[in-house]
């Protein structure tokens, strides 16, 4: 990269007086503590009530244990895929223009504005056993999508959309073209710039992108409920086997439960964040 | 520019996360009433009698007016049984509870909220009943008439999820019962271990596994699935709502028996006992036990039985929780606790 990145903070503008900062700086640790912290603290201490070895216990149950192994590899499929087509997106985006492009530009955050429920009804009346196409699948493959685990990564898909194109896109949109130039004089043909030049200064906001959009699927309801099927060891995700143990007041269970799934996503946000920061430190080459 | 849609992105995330994991609780809090002002009742009730009260309880309301001379209006809420009884014991004020098994009242018992003992007559502290049975498709395609053909491979099932729905227990119950009366062909009379191996080769079968009720039988009318597993008032509900799914009653099924009690504690606080359980007694009476069997629930009146007959065709062999599993304090744990019958079932079932 040979731009430096933006950074959040400016210099210049006048600083509020000392009482006025002590007051703005507790109100935002306020209402952090509120809103987060203490709430985190909560379920930590209850699903740690029992000890490690009970949270352990808790999350080895067969059942427990199949469902978190099924959310983490449909999200790091979901992940993957995302990984890849959000980026095409992206650079179709920036890089042509073509009529609709704003359109579709609005369209792209979407999956952020609808419920996740709206969007597990959706995938069922397109994709479900009863429709043309999920039962042509069924009919020529004999798997069925809704209802199975094609079905979740599809819902999963659908919400985390926007996470890698909107990654991508601001970084592309600065990206000095000079590199991709200079390689074309030298013959390089579009494949080859794009694998050599380009993709090499997106890796940054790929991953992070994908990253957090694995994230957020871990914790993933709404959709999932309704498309899964929520068989036990077949198709219940990690989410959905937490509502059975809130709802049959196994607590334990599920505070177990949450602090994984928690504590995984909060790795990877934590994870994310020190990528971003290497990445701005890195000079450019 | 990329770190200010990041973060926005990081706080999105961590606050989905948030909502999915906190465990709920509605707490909606009541004003106190006088006995002369305005009453105000919070029902807390399960899904599936929620027409029914939406007829009763404005016949209640203009009964009272005219004999206490008091206005009450009521809050009405309806979820899962199971989901109803927590809410209830966590803190949600409901002055009546009216839920699907026996159970779910006990819970609330066990946590100091209902104090006095509400199996009384003229019911045992039962509202309304119905029976486990099966929506097919018009026509009935799949040829279904008793539980055996539930086993048939390739079939696709609907039931609620046990450890959601109070429903998907008596259906489980049902099935499990009529296989170890012996009324299901192939599988003896007292014969727990064929009774088990029923159990499963009809949960494998099962394509869907619904929050409660309500959503699977929803589901099945999108178009989902051969059979849906549910209450007889579910499917009537349904029908006369347009509906062109058929009812099937099994030869031999159990009576699902939903109670209703005041909670002694929020009617207490609200100063509403009074009007509370003037509104369980109407319950009981011909009149409202006429409007549940107007909503595809079986009344316990005797009357009203006797001139409901043809909507409500008796079952050959019907069974009660109390007398095939000795009541819910017993039934529950055995076969939904952790190493449950059910809960076993299930495990080895949908093993991959």
């Amino acid at each position: 990269m040979t731009t430096a990145a933006p950074t959040l903070t400016s210099r210049k503008t006048t600083r509020p007086a000392p009482w006025g900062r002590w007051a703005l700086k507790s109100a935002a640790f306020s209402y952090l503590a509120v809103l987060l912290v203490i709430p985190l603290i909560v379920i930590f201490r209850d699903g740690l009530s029992e000890g490690v070895g009970g949270l352990w216990q808790a999350i080895s149950l067969p059942i427990a244990w199949s469902a978190l192994k099924l959310t983490l590899w449909t999200s790091a499929v979901m992940a993957v895929i995302n990984a890849v087509m959000g980026t095409m997106t992206a650079y179709v985006l920036v890089r042509y223009t073509f009529p609709g492009k704003s359109v579709l530009n609005a369209v792209v955050d979407l999956p952020l504005a609808i419920p996740t429920l709206v969007t597990g009804v959706m995938l069922v009346l397109l994709y479900g056993p009863q429709s043309l196409i999920g039962g042509w699948f069924q009919d020529q493959f004999g798997w069925g999508i809704i209802f199975a685990r094609p079905g979740i990564v599809l819902a999963l898909l659908f919400i985390n959309y926007p996470f890698v194109v909107r990654a991508v896109q601001p970084v592309l949109e600065n990206f000095e073209r000079d590199a991709e130039e200079a390689a074309a004089t030298l013959g390089a043909g579009s494949l080859t710039i794009f694998w050599r030049v380009t993709l090499p200064a997106l890796w940054l906001p790929i991953a992070s992108g994908a990253l957090l959009s694995f994230a957020r699927a871990i914790g993933e309801f709404g959709s999932i409920v309704i498309v899964s099927g929520n068989l036990p060891l077949r198709t219940q995700t990690a989410a959905v086997y937490l509502l059975g143990e809130v709802e049959s007041a196994n607590r334990q269970g599920a505070s177990a439960m949450s602090i994984v799934m928690l504590s995984l996503a909060f790795g990877l946000v934590l994870f994310v964040d020190w990528l971003r920061q290497r990445g701005q430190q890195e000079p450019a080459p | 520019m990329n770190t200010k849609h990041l973060r926005t992105l990081t706080i999105v995330l961590a606050l989905s996360l948030l909502a999915s994991c906190a465990p709920r609780a509605a707490t909606p809090t009541a004003e106190p009433n006088g006995a002369s002002s305005p009453a105000n009742l919070i029902l807390g009730a399960y899904t599936t009698p929620r027409e029914a009260y939406g007829e009763l309880i404005p016949l209640f309301a203009a009964q009272w007016k005219d004999k206490a001379g008091q206005e009450v209006t009521f809050e009405e809420s309806y979820l899962g049984s199971g989901a109803q009884s927590r809410a209830i014991v966590e803190g949600f004020e409901a002055d009546v509870a009216a839920l699907s098994l026996d159970g779910d009242i006990r819970k609330i018992a066990d946590a100091g909220l209902i104090t006095h003992d509400w199996h009384t007559p003229p019911y045992n502290g039962m509202v309304s009943t119905s029976i486990v049975s099966f929506a097919v498709r018009k026509g009935n395609p799949e040829n279904i008439h008793d539980w055996a053909d539930l086993a048939k491979p390739g079939l696709k099932i609907l039931t609620p999820d046990p450890k959601t729905s109070g429903g998907a227990q008596w259906n489980i119950l049902a099935l499990y019962g009529a296989a170890l009366r012996g009324q299901v062909e192939g599988i003896p009379a007292g014969d727990e271990a064929a009774a088990i191996e029923f159990l499963k080769s009809v949960l494998t079968n099962v394509i869907a596994l619904d929050k409660g009720a309500r959503e699977s039988i929803t589901n099945f009318e999108t178009g989902n699935g051969d059979v849906a597993i549910t209450y007889e008032n579910e499917i009537l509900v349904g029908q006369e709502a347009g509906q062109d799914y058929e009812l099937i009653i099994p030869k031999s099924t159990i009576l699902i028996e939903n109670p209703v009690a005041v909670v002694d504690e929020y009617v207490d606080q609200h100063g509403t006992r009074e009007v509370a359980e003037a509104f369980v007694r109407f319950l009981f009476s011909k009149e409202a036990q006429e409007i549940f069997a107007k909503h595809g629930l079986r009344s316990l009146d005797a009357e009203v039985v006797e001139a409901t007959r043809a909507q409500y065709p008796p079952v050959t062999d019907l069974f009660t929780i109390g007398d095939q599993f000795g009541g819910w304090a017993e039934a529950g744990p055995k076969f939904f606790g952790d190493t449950g019958i059910y809960s076993r079932a299930i495990t080895q079932v949908q093993a991959p």
